[in-house]
């Protein structure tokens, strides 16, 4: 009887495991079952069938901060004409500052989400001593705070000391355990996307908004306010409010340039050059998911209110986001990493080349 | 519509219970797997059914593994089979099977009931376990399951120190950087502990048994029923025994981070330490095959699986890897756990209540049924199972990318497993070693990162206690433990 049992789990196994090869399209998604953006890519992928008219089977490669899976489409799977990849703003940081061998000038976009990423604090907080999470790795949120805290005219190095200075960051924490922290008040500010801001910030008496960084236009290349939340708490506007200018300099093109590649390609699908068939059908397919209110209603439910890119408009963003890497912020955000938040980045000459 | 619900219930019973009998599988492997299936579940609730019988019933489905097949269940709970094994190769099987089930469930019922019936009250607990409470009390667990040592001391070392380095590779959690990968992107995550615990302690178990004559144990119908009521007797006997796992799986589950696998030691260096004190000399001692060496860790598997919901529901915050299974199956049904919507919805905590306790209710019988199959597996030469166990084993560690690297690390994994079995290097203490690793280092960089000292250990009540406990456990572990398991 437990033979039978465990031939018949082994033989059902296999054939779950095989389904993805016999999909009409497989996703590869760099992330375990459960989290952020496996959970996004089946919201979307239950919607866009339904104007697809084909299956999406979504294969998922998990890795160290969700690279491995990234890379494996790139040098393997994209060159199978059935398979597209999804990536997300962690994917679009680690590319500008870490040893990668994804590249999106190689890919067309089927279609992005340019999301943004919220900070909460403690209400009343001064947040002249920031205690914040720091995640897996180097996050916008930092350069942010720096500015907000150290205002205008100063040297990348100097920002560098009064980062270090002011700003406790908090390093090794888990996001449900950066979650109880900041509830319990051991750290003073956090970061959320607007999906879980609304479900675990908003809810919370104790905490209320601090900052986000806006939402790239990519036809004008500058970021504007988020309708989802009051005016006014962008970086830009809370900088200008407190300091009497805007932020401009080389730290600011710094933190434009990692802001604007983990938020402008937050969820991002892209498929291979040259797969042209495929491609047109899924741009298709997006765009009559996008004109369905039903399926936007239950994906914004999920995610929030945000513009879509599709198609060639998500090309446009891609480009609009490289005319961001110069040479000097490339080397900021590097510098910044390295000295400030104690991180392993590397600068990438070929990017600018 | 009732009907409906109850055959999703018994579906999920009876798919939790297989899937807990897979080797090293378990209640994650399981949700996991029917991800493709969700649509299915049409009405929201009956995937929390669906869900909520799965990681009910997987966890009593894992004690079988151990016990018949001394290979470990899922998530790194590998104590119950210290014990249990010895006692099937002396033919209690039905004994040490009755007895983890009944301890398993019994704390399964208290816990799940302390937790469904009074779940907002335990907000205040969840947020005062905080950065320095929880250094310290992994300090405390470390402290105590170093200590579950075999004979070969001086061996058993060096595998926890190994354990430990192993531990580390992936990640640096202070500077995001890989570490001792040697350019092998898939271990930039760290080495998977499926592997591991099939790799390591599974396999080797295996093929030792391959070669081993099954012994001819007569087991008539009347004496497994014997035994199962003796199982029963037993859990009733060494009732603090389990209650004291209980209340130690309970207190992990509550606390996001500290991991089930550190719960099911932690539970069993307890019951070793206690076993002295109170030493029964009609029976082999604890760590040899004594029926209190199940009872003491089988007592937390269940509790820790109850208690994980708290964390879950009230703050949308996993208690376990399972639990970060079990919010995306619900969160693509439109159920977001610890959202004020779920949070006042009566109809939630109303089905997710009766379908756990109707689960244990149901899973009792079948499990006390299927003891009577499973206790025959051991009068059967084992290469009649050798292959499909060792299938489910291929497949239980290929499931994290499906990749050929997955199949490279088993390889690597069982390797390991065999030369250190071979050479006797506790894998037990390899294991321990492993699993605590990152999660003390993770915890220390984060202590640090806060500018702790000294001081919060020394001056917080909680932090406190946890210390006075360490120092109490050292000198008992260097001065007064006599206890070794025969496990390497």
């Amino acid at each position: 009887m437990k033979i039978k049992n465990l031939i018949t789990g082994a033989v059902t196994a296999l054939a779950m495991t095989a389904s993805a090869a016999f999909a009409d399209i497989t996703l590869v998604v760099p992330q375990k079952a459960g989290q952020g953006t496996t959970v996004w890519a089946e919201i979307i992928v239950k919607e866009l069938e339904k104007h697809l008219g084909e299956r999406i089977v979504l294969r998922l490669i998990p890795g160290a901060r969700d690279i491995p899976g990234i890379n494996k489409f790139h040098n393997d799977l994209r060159f199978d004409e059935n398979t597209i990849v999804v990536t997300h703003g962690g994917n679009g940081v680690s590319f500008l500052q870490e040893e990668v061998d994804y590249n999106y000038a190689e890919y067309e976009s089927i279609g992005l989400m340019n999301l943004n990423i919220i900070a909460g604090k403690r209400i009343g907080d001064d947040m002249s001593a920031p205690r914040f999470p720091a995640g897996s790795g180097m996050v916008p949120e930092a350069f942010a705070m720096t500015l907000l805290l150290c205002g205008p005219d100063k040297t990348v190095d100097e920002y560098i000391e009064c980062f270090k200075e002011n700003v406790t960051w908090v390093k090794g924490m888990s996001g449900g355990e950066r979650r109880l922290a900041f509830k319990r008040g051991d750290l003073n500010g956090t970061r959320e996307n607007p999906a879980t801001y609304n479900k675990h910030v908003v809810p919370d008496e104790n905490a209320e908004l601090w900052f986000h960084h806006g939402l790239l236009d990519p036809a004008t290349g500058e970021h504007g306010d988020d309708p989802n939340f009051p005016a006014g708490y962008q970086v830009e506007d809370l900088f200008e409010a407190k300091w009497g200018v805007r932020p401009s300099g080389e730290f600011y093109d710094a933190y434009k340039l990692v802001k604007s590649f983990r938020d402008g390609l937050q969820k991002a699908i892209w498929i291979n050059k040259g797969n042209d068939e495929l491609r047109d059908r899924l741009r298709a397919a997006m765009t009559a998911m996008a004109n369905d209110p039903e399926s936007m209603a239950a994906i914004e439910a999920k995610n929030g209110k945000y513009e879509w890119f599709i198609g060639e408009k998500g090309d446009q963003m891609r480009d609009t986001l490289m005319t961001f890497i110069t040479e000097d912020a490339l080397r900021n955000l590097v510098k910044f990493n390295r000295e400030a938040l104690g991180l392993n980045s590397v600068y990438k000459a070929n990017l600018v080349e | 519509m009732l009907e409906s619900y109850f055959i999703v219930l018994m579906l999920g019973v009876f798919y939790g219970f297989f899937v807990g009998l897979i080797p090293v599988a378990g209640a994650t492997t399981g949700l996991i797997a029917i991800y493709s299936f969700v649509t299915y579940f049409q009405d929201p609730y009956m995937l929390v059914v669906f869900t909520t019988a799965i990681v009910v019933t997987s966890s009593i489905g894992d004690s079988f593994c151990g016990v018949v097949m001394n290979i470990p269940g899922a998530g790194g709970a590998a104590a119950t089979m210290v014990d249990g094994f010895p006692m099937s190769r002396r033919g209690e099987a039905a004994r040490a099977l009755s007895a983890a089930i009944s301890t398993s469930w019994i704390n399964g019922l208290i816990w799940g009931l302390a937790v469904f019936l009074f779940l907002p009250w335990y907000t205040q607990i969840v947020l005062y376990f905080g950065t320095v409470e929880m250094f310290s009390f992994l300090i405390f667990a470390m402290v105590c399951v170093i200590f579950v040592s075999s004979k070969y001391w001086f061996r058993g070392l060096l595998a926890l120190i190994l354990g430990v380095l192993v531990g580390r590779i992936g990640m640096d959690p202070v500077t995001a950087a890989d570490r001792w990968t040697f350019g092998w992107d898939y271990l930039a995550d760290g080495v998977q502990i499926i592997p591991v615990m099939a790799g390591l302690l599974a396999v080797p178990e295996l093929f030792s048994a391959y070669r081993m004559k099954a012994e001819k144990i007569q087991l008539t119908n009347g004496v497994i029923m014997s035994q199962l009521i003796e199982g029963i007797k037993d859990t009733w006997r060494w009732k603090w025994d389990g209650l004291r796992g209980g209340l130690i799986g309970g207190f992990v589950g509550l606390v996001p981070g500290i991991g089930g696998a550190i719960a099911d030691w932690f539970a069993y260096s307890q019951t070793v330490a206690v076993s002295r004190k109170n030493p029964d000399d009609s029976e082999v001692p604890v760590g040899k095959g004594n029926v209190r060496g199940v009872i003491g860790c089988e007592g937390a598997n269940n509790a820790q699986k109850a208690t994980s919901y708290v964390p879950t529901v009230l703050f949308g915050i996993p208690g376990a890897p399972f639990e970060v299974i079990v919010m995306g199956l619900l969160m693509y049904v439109g159920l977001e756990l610890g959202t004020p919507s779920v949070l006042a919805d009566e109809r939630f905590f109303d089905v997710l209540l009766s379908s756990y306790l109707w689960s244990l209710m149901i899973i009792l019988p079948i499990s006390y049924a299927f003891i009577k199959y499973a206790v025959y597996i051991t009068n059967l030469p084992f290469k009649f199972y050798f292959w499909p166990i060792f299938a489910s084993l291929v497949w239980s560690s290929t499931q994290y990318t499906g990749l050929i690297d997955d199949y490279i690390m088993l390889a690597l994994c069982i390797c390991a497993g065999m030369v250190m079995k071979y050479f006797k290097f506790s894998r037990v203490s390899f294991l321990i070693g492993f699993i605590l690793s990152y999660r003390l280092e993770a915890s220390w960089v984060q202590f640090n990162s806060f500018g702790y000292g000294w001081e919060e250990l020394v001056f917080r009540p909680l932090p406190a206690t946890f210390m006075a406990l360490t120092v109490v456990a050292l000198i008992w572990g260097l001065f007064f433990n006599k206890a070794k398991i025969d496990f390497v």
